[in-house]
């Protein structure tokens, strides 16, 4: 028999371990984190755009974006689908619980597929366990002070993230293009004190070194 | 060896069964317009649904298009091409089938085919409707309504490292199959668990359960390759609680080994490598890291005779689910050709029932991938005599289905075939067991025999599957170079107490396991006698030591010193061994005396006999023959005889050789054996000894 053990910097996690069974075995169809079927939507639901959003969570399923509105942006980060690349370098990373309580946040999060186009995996598996500080600038280069919808972030044409860099925001049709590389693909989510927008390209200084083939191997 | 097997094989009985050809009334009467795909039909099985039509005669390829649609058939969303079919992509030419998935199991759809003629669309063919399987598991069943978090939050989310502990925890207390074991921690101290399954129970210790000629699946070695994970917490959950009689009846035959994350550490932070980069598939030879450790142990105390490693690839222009069998030239020809039949032989044409595309790995454009790293677990295995096979799931929707991205949809894509994959897994070793020992057994003679050169880098030939082949194109030739390749193998590798015992630095935090403690968990012999520690090359695994121990090895421990035969051809009158003698292909004439801590390393040799040793260090002989009696006595080190013809009684006793099992296999003995007082007790690695005398004691079940 083994037990259910988590790793150190995670002490929180332990009684969950020991009390999930019971929830597994009790409720086994519905998640603690489950959005409850009979919960009614809130009436400023929130209208996420852009032409990935109908791949991810919509309606009344498991993640969609009402109920999203209402968790922690880190619990949100991690039921959006495409982002787990992002979710795990901001976790591993501790960026955004090193913000001020209460500080509101917008995220340009890339998605899963930026980040394959960007960064070979070696580079990536290096840059997550030995260059914590490289890890946080570039994390810093897609955070920006403040709950901004991306409407707000076009009419102002500029922004500036965390690390400090100024990003043109423009409107394109029916996506948004930040510093000229990348374009919202879906847009507008919102959690406690947070907006997401989900993007298709890594921004930040950092230099590209997928090699594009795609031919990660075994 | 890629045999021909019949076409038409009964569907698996666990694959529920809803056969639907359901056209509307109207349509069904309707009689076929010129190119118009007729005969559809869909079968529903876990997560995906088989689409079988009949061929259009010229049809270039075939569009397959899903409509999602209410109870009364009424649709609730666009219809969507979710796929293309070509006629070379499965050896089923004539046969079509498409296994969609990508959907929410339980959700009811409408399907259509059209073939395209170059670019011209076709007429669809009739409709057919029919409600998809829902996750496996009566909801209101103890056991099987337990689900992962991957299901709960409908692909959404993967099943997390504590959901995944509670989640197998409760398999194991509601199941009498499933016993969870501990294999060892993770760098940063998650558990790595295995599940082990049995019917009615699983064997009591992990010899018991080599006993069963297990079945091993790594589900999860590159964190952020999670998909085979969720299909092996799925058929966890199948095997424990399913009164399927082919679930049963297999479960009672053997004993399957779910290894649902090596790489936690990884897994949580959904990078390639551990907590500390190491790519831990680089790593399963070498084992620094102590994930590969717990494995490479696991392989070693539970010895499974067949195995699959799960993986997800980047590359779209590869088929649904890439394979490749253990190609370093070291692995012994019969673990290659029975990894080769599982593969061609039983995947590729499974698969094109099922409408998966089984390709060979690298595929089109597949690159400088698929090659004989032993660091590779697929390597690992085939030089540990274990049949297997990578299995990759295409990241993304490639050339035969939409790219949705990392959604849940692609998600449920890839788990849903590596569930199929697994569960054929499991029917190739249920069908084909005596074969898969057969060759266990002829690889491990040939290993233990130590002929032949050695190769150190360098696979063997994947030649095209002959068209119509489910891929354009073979991985690369990856020939060994000439100066990778030794073809004056030596009769062991001598290790000054330095190279074995010193301390190292490459493992995490700049602190190395011993080389000891590396061959330990391997489970070479090693022999002590006074100048040094030997490493004999006749054990079973003699294709992998020299690669970590020869100085030719491109990633080894340690550079050994080679040790030749001290004794070849002809050789007459009494022998007496002191310190390390080896012979090969000699012939002793005469009786053979191994002194006390002195060593006896033979292959292809016969001696007239007796063969006495008494507190000798150590005494290893394979493929050979004594006319004679033996009698092995007080061994300290090691004591080994694999495909020998005794033509007299043998005796072991009173061996005590720490915790490296006496090894008695493959061998005939023309008198009686008695084996009495040894620690451990003497093993025979799974193969039959022939014994015409009496078998006592220890021996009784050799």
């Amino acid at each position: 028999m083994s037990q259910p053990a988590t790793p150190p910097r995670h002490p929180r996690l332990r009684a969950l371990g020991l009390l999930a069974p019971t929830l597994l075995l009790a409720a086994c169809t519905s998640s603690p984190a489950t959005p409850r079927a009979d919960a009614a939507p809130p009436a400023n639901a929130p209208q996420v755009t852009g032409p990935l959003c109908a791949a991810l969570p919509t309606g009344t399923e498991p993640g969609n974006p009402t109920f999203l509105a209402g968790q922690s942006v880190d619990q949100a980060l991690r039921w959006i689908p495409t982002l787990t690349t992002f979710e795990a370098a901001l976790r591993t990373s501790g960026v955004l619980t090193d913000l001020p309580a209460g500080t509101g946040v917008t995220i340009l999060a890339p998605s899963d597929d930026a980040f394959a186009a960007t960064f070979s995996e070696d580079n990536w598996d290096d840059l997550m366990t030995h260059h914590t500080d490289q890890l946080r600038t570039l994390l810093k280069a897609h955070l920006i002070t403040g709950t901004h919808p991306i409407g707000d972030l076009s009419t102002a044409g500029r922004t500036t993230t965390l690390d400090g860099t100024t990003v043109t925001v423009t409107r394109t049709g029916p996506t948004t293009r930040l510093a000229d590389r990348a374009d919202t693909v879906c847009a507008d989510y919102q959690a406690t004190n947070a907006r997401i927008h989900i993007i298709n390209a890594v921004l930040g200084p950092l230099p590209v070194t997928a090699d594009g083939t795609g031919h990660r191997a075994h | 060896m890629r045999r021909q097997r019949p076409t038409l094989i009964a569907v698996s009985t666990l694959i529920a069964l809803t056969l639907t050809t359901a056209p509307t009334p109207a349509n069904a009467q309707s009689a076929a317009q010129p190119h118009q795909v007729t005969a559809l039909t869909v079968r529903q099985a876990d997560g995906y649904a088989t689409l079988a039509w009949q061929p259009v005669d010229g049809a270039t390829d075939y569009q397959i298009e899903r409509t999602a649609v209410d109870t009364s058939g009424t649709p609730t969303g666009a219809p969507t091409i979710v796929g293309i079919w070509r006629p070379n992509r499965q050896i089923n030419q004539q046969a079509p089938t498409f296994a969609d998935a990508g959907f929410n199991p339980g959700d009811t759809f409408q399907w259509r085919v059209r073939a395209r003629t170059d670019t011209t669309e076709q007429p669809y063919s009739d409709p057919v409707t029919a409600t998809t399987t829902a996750p496996w598991g009566n909801p209101t069943t103890p056991g099987e309504q337990l689900r992962t978090g991957w299901e709960t939050t409908h692909a959404a989310q993967y099943t997390s490292d504590t959901d995944e502990y509670a989640y197998t925890a409760a398999i194991d207390a509601l199941s009498d199959r499933v016993r969870v074991v501990e294999l060892g921690r993770t760098v940063q101290n998650r558990p790595i668990n295995m599940m082990v399954i049995g019917h009615p129970t699983p064997a009591a210790t992990p010899e018991a359960v080599a006993a069963t000629a297990p079945v091993a699946i790594n589900c999860n070695v590159h964190g952020n390759e999670p998909g085979d994970r969720e299909a092996c917490l799925i058929m966890a959950r199948q095997l424990a609680f399913s009164t399927d009689a082919r679930i049963t009846d297999l479960l009672s035959r053997t004993t399957v080994l779910i290894v649902p994350t090596i790489n936690g550490d990884g897994r949580a932070n959904n990078t390639r490598g551990n907590s500390t980069g190491q790519d831990l598939n680089r790593d399963y030879s070498l084992i620094r890291q102590p994930e590969t450790t717990a494995y490479i142990k696991m392989v070693r105390d539970y010895r499974p005779v067949a195995g699959y490693d799960g993986h997800e690839f980047g590359n779209s222009r590869a088929g649904d689910l890439p394979m490749l069998p253990p190609r370093h030239q070291n692995v012994a020809q019969p673990i290659f050709d029975q990894s080769q039949d599982m593969i061609e032989g039983h995947m590729y044409a499974k698969g094109a029932e099922a409408g998966w595309w089984a390709c060979p790995y690298g595929c089109e454009g597949g690159g400088n991938v698929g090659l004989s790293e032993e660091t590779i677990l697929r390597n690992t295995l085939g030089l540990k005599n274990v049949t297997n096979s990578l299995l990759e799931l295409r990241s993304s929707g490639g050339q035969t289905r939409p790219d949705e991205g990392n959604t849940a949809n692609n998600r449920r894509r890839k788990t849903y075939s590596a569930l199929w994959t697994f569960q054929q897994f499991l029917d190739y070793h249920r069908t084909d067991r005596s074969e898969i020992l057969t060759a266990r057994t002829d690889a491990i003679e040939f290993q233990a025999a130590n002929t032949g050169r050695l190769v150190f880098r360098g696979s063997r030939p994947i030649p095209a599957h002959p068209a119509p082949h489910p891929g354009d194109s073979p991985p690369p030739l990856d020939a060994p170079p000439a100066n990778l390749i030794l073809d004056n193998a030596p009769c062991a590798y001598k290790l000054t107490d330095a190279q074995y015992n010193g301390a190292r630095t490459d493992g995490p935090g700049g602190v190395g396991t011993t080389v000891a403690q590396r061959i330990a968990a391997h489970g070479w012999k090693v022999i002590k006698t006074g100048d040094g520690y030997y490493v004999p090359l006749n054990q079973p695994e003699r294709g992998l030591i020299p690669l970590l121990l020869d100085p030719m090895g491109v990633e080894k421990l340690t550079d050994g010193e080679r040790v030749h035969p001290t004794i070849t051809g002809r050789r007459n009158g009494p022998l007496t061994v002191t310190g390390f003698t080896c012979a090969a292909d000699a012939t002793i004439n005469g009786p053979v005396t191994v002194r006390a801590g002195a060593a006896l390393v033979a292959t292809g040799t016969t001696i007239s006999g007796p063969v006495t040793a008494t507190r000798a260090a150590g005494i290893l002989i394979a493929d050979s023959t004594v006319n004679g009696p033996v009698q092995i006595a007080a061994t300290t080190d090691a004591v080994s005889l694999i495909d020998v013809t005794v033509a007299g009684p043998v005796s072991l006793t009173a061996n005590t050789t720490g915790t490296d099992t006496p090894l008695l296999a493959g061998t005939t003995i023309r008198g009686p054996l008695s084996c009495t007082g040894n620690n451990p007790t003497p093993s025979n690695l799974g193969i039959a000894n022939t014994v015409h005398g009496p078998r006592t004691n220890q021996c009784a079940a050799l």
